[in-house]
C-alpha cells in the first residue's frame, strides 16, 4: 500500500489553496504572485513522485471519491483516472506553468490587476487538471467549459480593447460550436450505453459507434481549432504573451485531442472516423502552415505554428497512433511555450512592437532569446535528438510506413517543410539583418525571472524529449524498419524548406511587390474564411428573417393587401371616374321633382 | 287605409323632403336619414303586430342594424369633410378633386 494516490491528490489540492486564500490579505498584497509560482513548483515536485512509480512499476490507480448523485440507473461520483496518459502530462503541464508563472512575473509586472491575473491563471490550471484526470464524462465536460471559460476571461484580460473583446466572443462561439458534438457523444452515451464512465463505455459492445464518435471529433475541431472551428485561435492572441504560451499553444488546445486520445479503445475498430480524422487533421496542418507564412504578426506565426501542429496530432490519431499523439502533446508544451515567452521577451524589450517588418538585428542585443528561439524553432521542426525529434519524427515515420491516405501524407509532409520555412521567416526577420526597430527601445534580458523561466523550458526542450521517450511504459511499437529514404523523408523535406526560406528571404529582401499576387492574398487573409464566414451567414440568416417575419407577414399581409390596397385603390378610381361639379343640393331638388312628379301622373293613370 | 298608417306614411313623406330640400349643413340630411328609418321602423312594426306575422317579427331589428351602419357610413363621411374644410357646409363640395 503505497501512497500513489495520495501523492497526486496531495498535489492537485495544493494548486486550490491559492484560490481559497483570496479572501484573505495574502491576495491584496504584491507577494501573492510569488505564493501562487511557489506553489506551482512544489505542486510539480510531488507530481513527479507518482509519475515516479508510474515510470517503474507501471501502476495505475481509480481514485473514487464521492458519490455525488444517481439518476435513476446513472451514477455519478467524482472520480480520477489516474492512468498513463494522466500521471505524464500533468507534471509537464505543472512544469510549463510553473515556467509561465514565472515569465508573467516579470511580463506583467507593472499591471495593477496582477494579482487576479495570476489567480485566473491557477484557476484555469485546476480545471484543466480536472480535464486530464476525469473518468467520467461529467467530469471531463466540467474541466471542459471551465478552460472554456478562463480562455474568455483571459483572452479579453485588456478588455478596453475592441479586438480583445471581439476575440474571446469568437472563442467561445467556437467552443460552443464544438461543445454541440460533445453533448451529442454524451447523450448517445447515456441513451445506448446507460454509463458515462469510460470503463463501462469500452466494456460494452456496440454496432456502430459513428455517431458519438463524430460527436466527439466536433469537440475535439472546436477545442483544438481544427479546419472549420479554426479562426479562433489566432484571434485569441490579443491576449497578453503569458495566456498565449499557457493556453493556446500547451494546454487547452490540446484539450480537444486529449479527448480522442482518452477514446482511442473506441477509435481503433472504426474505420471511417480514422479516415475522417486523419483528412481533418491534414487539411488543417496544411492550411494553417500556409496561412503562417505571410503573416506579420510574430505571435500570430506562432499560433498558426500551434495550429499545424495541433492538426498533426489529430493526423496522428487517424493512423491509429494515440500513444505518439500523446507524446507529441508533451513534447510540444515545451518548445511552443518557450517560443512564446521568447516572443514575448523581445515584444517586450522593443516597446510592445509586434510587427516582424519592425523588428530585426536583435541576436547582439539580446542573446540569450535569440538562441532560446532557435533552439525552439529548431526543436519545433524537428531536428535530429532535440525534442520534438522524438514524436515528430516518429510520427512522419509511421504515417510513411502504413497503410493510409496517400492525399493526407503528402499534405502532412509539405507541412512539415513549411514548418521549417515560416520558423526561417521568423528568425530572419526578427534576429537577423540590421535593426529595423526605434533606436530608444529599453532592450533588457537582465531580470532573473525571465532568464530562469526560459532557461528551464531550454532545458526541457533539449532534453525532455529522450528523457520522456525512454522511461515511458512500452505502449503501441514504433516501426523498427524501412527504407532508407522514408527515414530519412520528415529530415529531407525539413531541409528543404530551410534552405528554400532562406534563399528566397536573402534574395527578396529589400524588393517590394507592386500589386500583391493572389497566393499572397489568400494566404495572407487566412484563405479568406473569416472574411466569408464572419459575414456571410450571419447577414444571410438576419436578412431573410427580417424579411420572413417583418416585411413579410407585418408590413405585406397585415398592412398592404387588403386596406392600403383598398384606399389607394378607390382614390384612383374615384379621381378617374367622377366627372361631376358637386352641386349636390341642386341633385337632391331634382330627385325630389321627379318623385313628385311621377306620383302625380301615375295617380291620376287608370 | 287605417290612421295609423296614413300618419305614418306622412312622416316618412316629411323626412324624404327634408332629405332632398336642405339649405346649408349636410348634418341635416343626415337627420332627415334618421328620421326615414325610424318611421319605416314604426310602421313595419304595426304592420307584423297588428298582422301577427310571427315569423317576421326579426325584421324590424335588421332593418335597425343596416340602418345603424349607414349611419355610421354618413357620419364618417360628414367627419373627413369637416376634417378637410373645417365646417359641414355643402357648397364645399364643389371642387372635383378630393
Amino acid at each position: 500500500m503505497n501512497l500513489f494516490a495520495s501523492f497526486m491528490l496531495t498535489s492537485m489540492f495544493m494548486l486550490l489553496l491559492p484560490i481559497i486564500m483570496s479572501n484573505t490579505q495574502l491576495y491584496k498584497n504584491n507577494l501573492y504572485p510569488h505564493y501562487v509560482k511557489t506553489t506551482i513548483s512544489y505542486a510539480f515536485a510531488i507530481s513527479m513522485i507518482p509519475a515516479m512509480m508510474f515510470v517503474s512499476s507501471g501502476q495505475e490507480t481509480i481514485v473514487s471519491n464521492w458519490h455525488w448523485l444517481s439518476i435513476q440507473t446513472l451514477k455519478l461520483s467524482l472520480s480520477f483516472k489516474l492512468d498513463y496518459f494522466s500521471i505524464i502530462f500533468i507534471p509537464v503541464a505543472l512544469f510549463v506553468t510553473w515556467s509561465i508563472m514565472e515569465f508573467s512575473m516579470w511580463y506583467m509586472h507593472t499591471d495593477p490587476y496582477i494579482n487576479r491575473f495570476f489567480k485566473y491563471l491557477l484557476m484555469f490550471l485546476i480545471t484543466m487538471m480536472i480535464l486530464v484526470t476525469a473518468n467520467n464524462l461529467f467530469q471531463l465536460f466540467i474541466g471542459w467549459e471551465g478552460v472554456g471559460v478562463m480562455s474568455f476571461l483571459l483572452i479579453g484580460w485588456w478588455y478596453g480593447r475592441a479586438d480583445a473583446n471581439t476575440a474571446a466572443l469568437q472563442a467561445i462561439l467556437y467552443n460552443r460550436i464544438g461543445d454541440v458534438g460533445f453533448i451529442t457523444a454524451m447523450a448517445w452515451f447515456l441513451a445506448n450505453m446507460n454509463a458515462w464512465d469510460f470503463q463501462q463505455i469500452f466494456i460494452t459492445q456496440h454496432k456502430n459507434l459513428n455517431i458519438p464518435l463524430l460527436g466527439l471529433l466536433l469537440a475535439a475541431t472546436g477545442k483544438s481549432a481544427q479546419f472549420g472551428l479554426h479562426p479562433w485561435l489566432p484571434s485569441a492572441m490579443e491576449g497578453p504573451t503569458p495566456v498565449s504560451a499557457l493556453l493556446h499553444s500547451s494546454t487547452m488546445v490540446v484539450a480537444g485531442v486529449f479527448l480522442l486520445i482518452r477514446f482511442h479503445p473506441l477509435m481503433e475498430q472504426n474505420k471511417t472516423m480514422q479516415t475522417l480524422t486523419l483528412c481533418l487533421g491534414a487539411i488543417t496542418t496544411l492550411f494553417t502552415a500556409i496561412c503562417a507564412l505571410t503573416q506579420n504578426d510574430i505571435k500570430k506565426i506562432v499560433a498558426f505554428s500551434t495550429s499545424s501542429q495541433l492538426g498533426l496530432m489529430i493526423v496522428t490519431i487517424g493512423i491509429n497512433q494515440p500513444y505518439l499523439a500523446f507524446l507529441h502533446i508533451c513534447t510540444h508544451a515545451f518548445f511552443k511555450a518557450m517560443l512564446f515567452m521568447c516572443s514575448g521577451s523581445i515584444i517586450h524589450s522593443l516597446n510592445d512592437e509586434q510587427d516582424i517588418r519592425k523588428m530585426g538585428g536583435l541576436y547582439k542585443p539580446m542573446p540569450f532569446t535569440t538562441s532560446s528561439l532557435i533552439i525552439g524553432s529548431l526543436a519545433l521542426t524537428g531536428m535530429p535528438f532535440l525534442t520534438g525529434f522524438y514524436s515528430k519524427d516518429l510520427i512522419i515515420e509511421t504515417a510513411n510506413t502504413s497503410y493510409t491516405n496517400a492525399w493526407a501524407l503528402s499534405v502532412t509532409l509539405i507541412a512539415t517543410s513549411l514548418t521549417a520555412a515560416y520558423s526561417t521567416r521568423i528568425m530572419f526577420f526578427a534576429l537577423l539583418g540590421q535593426p529595423r526597430f526605434n533606436s530608444l527601445s529599453p532592450i533588457n534580458e537582465n531580470n532573473p525571472h525571465l532568464i530562469n523561466s526560459i532557461k528551464r523550458l531550454l532545458v526541457g526542450s533539449i532534453f525532455a524529449g529522450y528523457l520522456i521517450s525512454h522511461n515511458i511504459p512500452p505502449t503501441t511499437i514504433p516501426q523498427m524498419t524501412m527504407p532508407h529514404y522514408l527515414k530519412l523523408t520528415a529530415l529531407a523535406m525539413t531541409i528543404t524548406g530551410f534552405i528554400l526560406a532562406l534563399e528566397l528571404n536573402l534574395a527578396a529582401k529589400n524588393l517590394k511587390f507592386k500589386y500583391p499576387s493572389n497566393l499572397f492574398k489568400f494566404s495572407n487573409l487566412l484563405g479568406y474564411f473569416p472574411t466569408v464566414m464572419h459575414r456571410l451567414p450571419s447577414t444571410m440568416s438576419l436578412t431573410m428573417s427580417q424579411k420572413s417575419a417583418s416585411m413579410l407577414l407585418d408590413m405585406i399581409w397585415l398592412e398592404s393587401v387588403l386596406p392600403k390596397s383598398i384606399s389607394h385603390f378607390q382614390m384612383k378610381m374615384s379621381t378617374i371616374v367622377s366627372n361631376q361639379k358637386g352641386l349636390v343640393k341642386l341633385y337632391f331638388l331634382s330627385f325630389m321633382i321627379t318623385l313628385t312628379l311621377s306620383l302625380l301622373l301615375l295617380s291620376f293613370h287608370e | 287605409m287605417s290612421m295609423v298608417y296614413v300618419n305614418m306614411f306622412l312622416a316618412f313623406i316629411m323626412s324624404l323632403m327634408g332629405l332632398l330640400v336642405y339649405r346649408s349643413h349636410l348634418m341635416s340630411s343626415l337627420l332627415c336619414l334618421e328620421g326615414m328609418m325610424l318611421s319605416l321602423f314604426i310602421m313595419m312594426t304595426v304592420t307584423i303586430l297588428n298582422n301577427h306575422f310571427t315569423l317576421a317579427s326579426m325584421t324590424p331589428i335588421i332593418l335597425l342594424v343596416f340602418a345603424a351602419c349607414e349611419a355610421a357610413l354618413g357620419l364618417s363621411l360628414l367627419v373627413m369633410v369637416s376634417n378637410t374644410y373645417g365646417t359641414d357646409y355643402v357648397q364645399n363640395l364643389n371642387l372635383l378633386q378630393c
